[in-house]
């Protein structure tokens, strides 16, 4: 479970509990303008995650961590894929990040005004 | 470096404007979009930035190939009773939707609807010579009509009550 807040011009990422040590993050910061948008996406959890390093991916469980799929860098943080949220980045160690977070309808509107 | 795209972008945002005009901006998942469009997710993702991303695209397509010619055939309308003709039998699906769905609580779908409905509310103005307040009235019946779906009966009413305001107008 991530916790998604907005600190002046950056976007934070809090990774709670034991998710930390699988993600091997215990928090993300981002500045706005590197945020591309976010969006609510169940179905990622089902498409392919590509290599990990480091990180922990048991299907079905958990996928956590750093994973690289396509030339692409993606951090992953996502147990329940129902509550899956994708927030895309531009010039950033990660192309975009998959985090679990409360209430994805809220973490979704919370980043898209932000970024108006 | 990522795998170059392997899509038409202008086939698909195309095909947005139809998904999202058809099941509206909540009713389109990713996965929807995915599998309609074919397009992989990732490269949706790293095309449009997020599902609003693509739906604004979309937006700003459905008004270039759809509201501007209906704008561009109003600004030609001899008298009211073809600009209800027009207004009603044109392809307003995500437009209107977006009015009541996105525009609320959305900024910039709400500067768009309103941007577009005002070119259609000059377009009037300027082919009738009427005042553009009631050209906006107009518009706002013709869209009423348009809504309640049944523009065949409605509006051969309202354009009986139209003709004589040509006259005075003109």
């Amino acid at each position: 479970m991530a916790l998604v807040h907005i600190d002046g011009d950056d976007l934070v990422v809090v990774i709670e509990g034991l998710n930390k040590l699988w993600a091997f993050k215990s928090s993300l910061t981002i500045p706005l303008v590197n945020v591309r948008g976010a969006t609510a996406d169940p179905g990622i959890a089902a498409d392919p995650k590509g290599i990990r390093a480091p990180g922990a991916h048991v299907p079905g469980v958990i996928t956590a961590g750093t994973f690289h799929l396509d030339g692409e860098k993606i951090f992953w943080d996502v147990r329940d894929p129902a509550k899956a949220v994708v927030i895309e980045l531009a010039d950033e160690q990660y192309s975009r990040i998959v985090i679990q977070v409360d209430d994805p309808r809220a973490t979704v509107a919370l980043v898209e005004n932000a970024l108006r | 470096m990522g795998r170059p795209r392997a899509f038409d972008e202008d086939e698909v945002v195309r095909a947005a404007v139809g998904l999202f005009a058809g099941h509206a901006y909540d009713g389109v998942s990713i996965d929807d979009l995915v599998t309609r469009l074919g397009v992989h997710r990732n490269s949706l993702y790293k095309t449009f930035g997020s599902k609003r991303g693509l739906y604004l695209v979309a937006l700003r397509r459905h008004l270039a190939d759809d509201i501007r010619p209906l704008t561009d055939a109003l600004a030609a309308a001899p008298d009211a009773a073809a600009v209800l003709r027009l207004v009603t039998s044109a392809d307003l699906g995500l437009l209107l939707l977006a009015a009541v769905e996105r525009a609320p609580v959305d900024e910039e779908v709400a500067a768009e609807v309103t941007a577009a409905l005002g070119t259609v509310d000059q377009a009037i103005a300027d082919a009738l010579g009427i005042p553009a307040v009631l050209a906006a009235a107009l518009t706002a019946s013709a869209l009423g009509i348009l809504l309640r779906g049944n523009p065949d009966g409605v509006g051969a009413a309202l354009t009986r009550r139209l003709d004589p305001l040509d006259s005075k107008e003109n």
